[in-house]
């Protein structure tokens, strides 16, 4: 805790300086070289699909934030070839998903959705970028906190539960390639709607 | 248990008044018109902040006068009482998590028996920036929520069932965003720092007169004075302090309202979860009322309602609350 978050705790305004801390969209870019390491070193393919959640405002301000992005991601659409859809989860929370082949795009994509959010002045509304890879083993994604900047692995496996070692193999594989969440207990698991799959799937 | 220490007879309100009516003109004070913007980049309540500053500044500057007085009139007798009732706190302050729960008849639950609530509490986490606290359900219809524990690995937020009936889901998020803002803002420990040489002003007012008598046995005359002296002051000590700390704490539940609003970006939502809740807290027979002003301080809404007034209360009204929120609200939805 630095000396200016100290402060802010002594007058009960970290709360509100925390949650409302712009996201830095630009470490998504990490991930562009990740993709590599997790297909040769790992033997991860890449599932083309990567998932924004954000935390929606009941505003009309806050709907054209979404429309921009809409609109962005249209025009983007004939260049780089990515599909896009905006969704929402059973917590109430939605989604941007995307979808492209080429991971180079696809993260583009992604950094200008969230860019677009920022610029509207709602970064603090993003919480979480998903990106998902799949073995023989099944799904494992790279999640990456808006809140905290930094990444950590998610490996779900049937009932909820996590394949704590795969997230380990990940960890130390992509360690120094990526920024990786060092405290454990922000590695927030991003379980599937009651019908058992996730906004992407 | 320090709770009982707070409780505060209606018989001693004449005393404070002076400080009251200041406290009271710096409460009004709270709520100014703000040039509006819109998304959700709001204003910093730069009032709010400096509000609550001078409050602890007070509260420390009386501490301090206060240690001296102790010092000067009292020497080495009191203080190892002081220093014991010290450790004792400690004890309560780093245990308060699992203490706060047991005496509130709290129960831990896991993911599996409410799915929904460790969901929403999972995610306001993350947006606020925080490990997940423990979870815990009180079965009692009495709709309330609260967070306690010394840090944020160590927090834990309760609700009442009852205010999982009342509430629909985003109420429900704000209020546990309110909590969670707590955590962040560790109120915990600055309640228990702000109130702890109050207890002991209130201790010696109670106990000072027994432990005169034990000591000022060798001492003579001159040891007695001292005492009724040292009784003295920590009356005032104690009445003043009692005040800045409600001051302080009401302070932080509007700091912990916007924190909560940043955290789920619907004002509205809390704002309407108050009113529901102050609506039911208002049916709910005096019975059943307890006064715990420890616990009160992490109360989404105090149990105990009105009878010596808003300077004595630990939370802001509720009008004032909504109000505040309502404005956070128009920042957001205006050009």
């Amino acid at each position: 805790m630095g000396l200016l978050d100290g402060l802010r705790a002594i007058l009960g305004s970290r709360a509100e300086a925390d949650a409302g801390r712009d996201a830095d969209p630009d470490d998504l870019f990490g991930m562009s070289t990740a993709y590599l390491t997790m297909q040769a070193d790992l033997g991860y393919e890449s599932l083309d699909v990567g998932a924004l959640c954000f935390s929606g405002v009941d505003s009309s301000d806050f709907r054209d934030a979404v429309d921009e992005v809409e609109a962005i991601l249209e025009a983007g659409q004939e260049e780089t070839g990515t599909e896009f859809s905006v969704t929402s989860d059973d917590h109430g929370y939605h989604w941007v998903v995307l979808a492209d082949d080429d991971p180079e795009d696809l993260i583009t994509s992604m950094h200008f959705a969230a860019d677009t959010f920022i610029e509207h002045g709602y970064g603090s509304r993003l919480l979480a970028a998903v990106f998902a890879y799949q073995d023989r083993d099944g799904t494992a994604y790279w999640i990456y906190s808006f809140r905290r900047g930094r990444f950590y692995p998610f490996v779900p496996r049937d009932g909820r539960e996590r394949d704590s070692s795969a997230e380990f193999t990940l960890e130390s594989a992509l360690d120094g390639e990526l920024e990786i969440e060092r405290e454990k207990e922000y590695w927030y698991p991003l379980w599937p709607s009651e019908g058992g799959t996730h906004p992407w799937e | 248990m320090l709770n009982v220490l707070f409780r505060f007879d209606r018989s001693d309100v004449g005393y404070g008044n002076t400080i009251a009516s200041v406290l009271e003109r710096l409460d009004r004070a709270l709520i100014s018109p703000e040039p509006l913007i819109s998304d959700m980049n709001w204003q910093a309540d730069w009032g709010l902040r400096a509000r609550m500053f001078v409050t602890m500044f007070l509260l420390f500057a009386l501490y301090i006068v206060f240690a001296g007085a102790l010092a000067l009139y009292i020497g080495g007798g009191l203080w190892l009482f002081a220093l014991l009732f010290a450790s004792f706190s400690l004890v309560q302050y780093y245990f308060s998590d699992t203490l706060t729960l047991k005496s509130m008849g709290a129960k831990t639950v896991s993911a599996d028996e409410y799915p929904q609530l460790h969901a929403s509490i999972e995610r306001l986490s993350q947006q606020a920036d925080l490990p997940k606290p423990k979870v815990a359900v009180v079965d009692s219809t009495v709709p309330n929520a609260f967070a306690t524990g010394r840090n944020q690995k160590n927090a834990a937020v309760c609700v009442t069932t009852g205010i999982m009936d009342t509430l629909d889901q985003e109420e429900l998020d704000g209020v546990l965003a309110h909590e969670l803002a707590h955590v962040k803002n560790r109120d915990m420990m600055v309640m228990t720092i702000a109130s702890f040489l109050s207890t002991i002003a209130f201790m010696i007012v109670r106990w000072g007169a027994f432990f005169g008598g034990g000591h000022g046995r060798g001492g003579g005359r001159e040891g007695g004075g001292g005492i009724v002296v040292a009784i003295l002051v920590s009356l005032v000590v104690w009445i003043i302090s009692y005040l800045l700390i409600r001051a302080l704490s009401r302070y932080r539940e509007y700091a912990a309202d916007r924190g909560a609003a940043a955290i789920t970006g619907n004002p509205s939502a809390l704002a309407s979860a108050l009113l529901k809740i102050s609506g039911e807290m208002d049916k709910v027979p005096k019975d059943d009322m307890r006064e715990e002003a420890e616990m009160n301080a992490f109360f989404i809404i105090p149990i105990k309602s009105g009878i010596v007034g808003r300077l004595f209360s630990t939370h802001p009204p509720t009008e004032r609350r909504v109000e505040q929120l309502r404005d956070l609200e128009r920042e957001m939805q205006s050009f």
